[in-house]
């Protein structure tokens, strides 16, 4: 096992002053994302293992998208770290929407770590049937 | 039979993800990834272990399991999770899918082989899945906890 002394446990929330929280910037992850395309609008999932429904915040500004969570309090405060693989403290990504959203009906629910966000597509881009009439 | 040669969950591949996760400790950056704008590539879930003065905790990053479908051992002082997911299933059966733009996610089963400390209570066993990441907590034997010892005056 590797040696970790003196490296922080990824999730560990101490208290600190904040001069100290400053200089130790949380450790911020990009996280892995599906992007589908359907047929009337688009789903994202983003992989946020550690983040509560209430750590998280999904803006829109113009045409970016971005989704923003921090990772609770799950350790106990006395806790060593052993092994680290892990040490992201929040996670962070943004993406460009294309014109064809509607900004205005986005859904966006949390489940197990995973942020599921749908972008419907506004009403005038979405495929329209036209029948053709056999006069 | 038609096999893709390319497969991460094959265990070739787990062992290098596992390597250059011990490169990125080293470099202390993504490795592979020098410019850091890919996700970070974690496709077998992150292990992360601490202690207690009384017990050793475990947390698995494995977001989007069914809690039922977690699987965990302890023989010996091996600790074993298994568990898996297809994140085709998480868009349902009706939803018309006519592209995608990003397959990130792990997909698949995974399996994690954890060597425990000596001095653990392997009866006491405990897990919980919460947020997508799972707390195993395994209590130390009586005798192998941190014991305070008061300094008497004369």
């Amino acid at each position: 096992m590797a040696d970790v002394k003196g490296q922080e446990m990824a999730v560990k929330t101490e208290d600190r002053s904040p001069q100290e929280q400053q200089r130790r910037r949380p450790v911020v992850v990009t996280p892995p994302v599906d992007i589908y395309e359907l047929e009337d609008g688009v789903v994202l999932f983003a992989d946020m293992p550690g983040v509560p429904k209430e750590n998280l915040d999904v803006q829109i500004d113009k045409n970016v998208l971005t989704i923003k969570g921090e990772i609770g309090d799950i350790v106990p405060k006395e806790i060593t770290p052993i092994y680290v693989e892990f040490n992201g403290k929040a996670y962070e990504r943004a993406f460009t929407l294309g014109p064809d959203v509607d900004v205005s009906k986005i859904e966006a629910t949390m489940n197990a770590g995973v942020l599921k966000i749908f972008l419907p597509k506004s009403e005038e881009v979405k495929p329209k049937k036209i029948e053709v009439k056999v006069e | 039979m038609f096999r893709p040669w390319f497969s991460l969950s094959d265990p070739i591949w787990q062992d290098f993800d596992r390597l250059n996760r011990e490169m990125e400790k080293i470099f202390n950056e993504n490795y592979f990834s020098p410019t850091g704008m890919a996700a970070t590539r974690v496709p077998i879930p992150a292990v992360n272990i601490g202690e207690t003065s009384d017990q050793v905790l475990i947390y698995l990053f494995a977001p989007g399991l069914d809690p039922q479908d977690i699987d965990l051992t302890v023989e010996k002082n091996m600790l074993t999770i298994s568990a898996g997911r297809d994140t085709a299933k998480e868009l349902g059966d009706d939803a018309k899918v006519t592209g995608y733009y990003r397959k990130e996610r792990f997909s698949g089963k995974f399996r994690r082989v954890i060597a425990l400390p000596d001095g653990l209570d392997t009866s006491s066993v405990e897990a919980k899945y919460k947020n997508g990441i799972l707390n195993v907590s395994i209590k130390k034997k009586e005798e192998e906890k941190t014991k305070k010892i008061e300094v008497k005056v004369d």
